[in-house]
């Protein structure tokens, strides 16, 4: 039985809770939960039917910082899912390598700590015989590491082009479709949940030039930083712009990509039926490999598709150990 | 890509045999030579090669490969040019950028201004020879930002 530590309890760790409650994993027993308050702790594993909202009212809350609970005697994984910080990576940086440095399984979808040091924390994995798995910080729900690693094991990756931020790209194709400005088009985003209540970081095409940095230090195998990514926004981008593109049978997208060793993120115009060229949303992703040559992954790039990532890292954890 | 290189050759016998290794050492495939000795020019001879080389790299490799043997490569002609559809979100001189663009060897195509005065938009469509590609998006690149434009460029197909 794998002992997990679900470390974070937002949307993606009720998701995550909500999702075994009705299906459990049988090799699975969820021993923690915690949130920024605190944490809940059962040895032989929680009942999550007998867990209320919010958490801190539960019998048996502990008003203290969850990574005491980061020890080998306690738990076999971590599932961490705390809020994405880009700056410093914490609180889930501390979290991971105090994981791995305890011999701890980690699977995480929390895009600072592997877009601030992947390498190091692949390089202690290695070290410490630990499995790290990261799937669901680019692209949701679509495999982009699982399929390179296992379905493409004698070919290499020689570029990455796609649309991987869900927000912008509803907003694209709201100015496409219905003709809005790009601020009446994000209004609307905001009020449907789509954008963040601060917007900035998806509009201004960081969010994707951090999965495109992730995507390069781990298929690439690169040692890229935010900083080395060249990035320009939508904010710029008009009606007449779109009205433009429309004109010659095409649209504008934020296309993030990773060419001869070069990261960008940039608006492009893009012809409507280019296989990047999905709408809502979606997110795309096309992979260029020496011997497959062309290959283009579609889904779901946020919300609770990622949870499909999640799941599935933690069936590599749970097939590793139990194997 | 296809090619057209123009070099000087001494009239030695063997100078065009190292020539023609150094493009297929290079990945390049011989579509037409004209080998016109009739012309000599200051002890050289003009010779006109077609190539298709696989890619823009092979094309410079084997241009140093030529030169390194002693024979000048005075003109690599690309004979395929790429025709895209660019936008310059925001106010700029057209005049400017369409002579900066023929300054750098691309065909401007096609030109239109849409949107209000407040918020133009330029279209642009353009033909630009393979090898000048990367420099003219550099300086379009440039251009755009001196005048706090946004340049949006075609996804490749």
């Amino acid at each position: 039985m794998i002992r997990a530590l679900v470390l974070g309890y937002g949307f993606l760790g009720r998701a995550l809770i909500k999702k075994l409650a009705a299906e459990p994993i049988e090799q699975l027993s969820i021993v923690g939960l915690a949130n920024s308050k605190g944490y809940l702790y059962r040895e032989d594993g929680l009942r999550f039917r007998e867990i209320r909202e919010p958490l801190e009212e539960n019998e048996g809350f502990e008003k203290d910082k969850a990574s005491s609970l980061i020890r080998k005697e306690c738990i076999d994984l971590l599932i961490e899912l705390t809020p994405t910080n880009i700056t410093t990576g914490e609180p889930g940086l501390t979290h991971i390598r105090t994981a791995i440095d305890e011999g701890v399984d980690v699977v995480t979808a929390n895009k600072g700590p592997v877009l601030l040091a992947l390498n190091e924390l692949e390089r202690m994995a290695a070290e410490r015989g630990v499995v790290f798995r990261y799937e669901g910080t680019v692209g949701g729900g679509i495999p982009i590491f699982s399929l390179i690693e296992k379905c493409l094991r004698g070919d290499s990756v020689v570029s990455i082009r796609g649309i991987l931020n869900g927000t912008t790209n509803y907003i694209l194709t709201r100015m496409h479709f219905e003709g809005l400005t790009f601020e009446l088009a994000l209004r609307e985003a905001m009020m449907l949940g789509i954008a963040e209540r601060n917007p900035s970081l998806d509009v201004e095409g960081i969010d994707t030039a951090v999965k495109i940095t992730i995507l390069a230090n781990s298929v690439m195998k690169l040692d890229k930083k935010l900083s080395d990514v060249k990035i320009r926004g939508i904010t710029k981008i008009t009606p007449e712009a779109i009205s433009a593109a429309r004109e010659s049978g095409m649209t504008i997208k934020l296309i993030g990509s990773i060419e001869d060793g070069e990261l960008s993120v940039e608006p492009r115009l893009i012809r409507l039926n280019h296989p990047l060229c999905v709408h809502g949303t979606l997110n795309a992703i096309n992979i260029k490999s020496r011997v497959l040559k062309s290959l283009t992954l579609i889904g779901e790039g946020a919300g609770e598709s990622t949870l499909a990532s999640i799941l599935n890292d933690i069936y590599d954890v749970i097939l590793c150990r139990t194997s | 890509m296809r090619v057209r290189l123009t070099l000087g050759l001494v009239d030695r016998p063997g100078t065009l045999l190292n020539v023609l290794e150094q493009i297929a050492m290079h990945g390049g495939n011989i579509i037409s030579i004209i080998h016109n000795r009739d012309r000599i020019t200051a002890g050289y001879v003009p010779v006109s090669i077609n190539v298709e080389f696989p890619s823009l790299g092979h094309l410079e490799k084997a241009k140093i490969g030529i030169e390194s043997i002693g024979v000048p490569v005075m003109e690599a002609e690309t004979l395929e040019k790429k025709v895209e559809t660019l936008l310059m979100v925001g106010h700029l001189d057209i005049n400017l950028t369409t002579a900066t663009l023929q300054g750098m060897g691309a065909k401007v195509v096609g030109l239109s201004l849409i949107g209000s005065p407040a918020t133009p938009c330029l279209k642009l469509v353009i033909e630009t020879p393979l090898e000048k590609r990367q420099q003219l998006i550099k300086s379009l690149e440039k251009l755009a930002e001196s005048y706090g434009c946004l340049l949006i460029r075609e996804e490749e197909s």
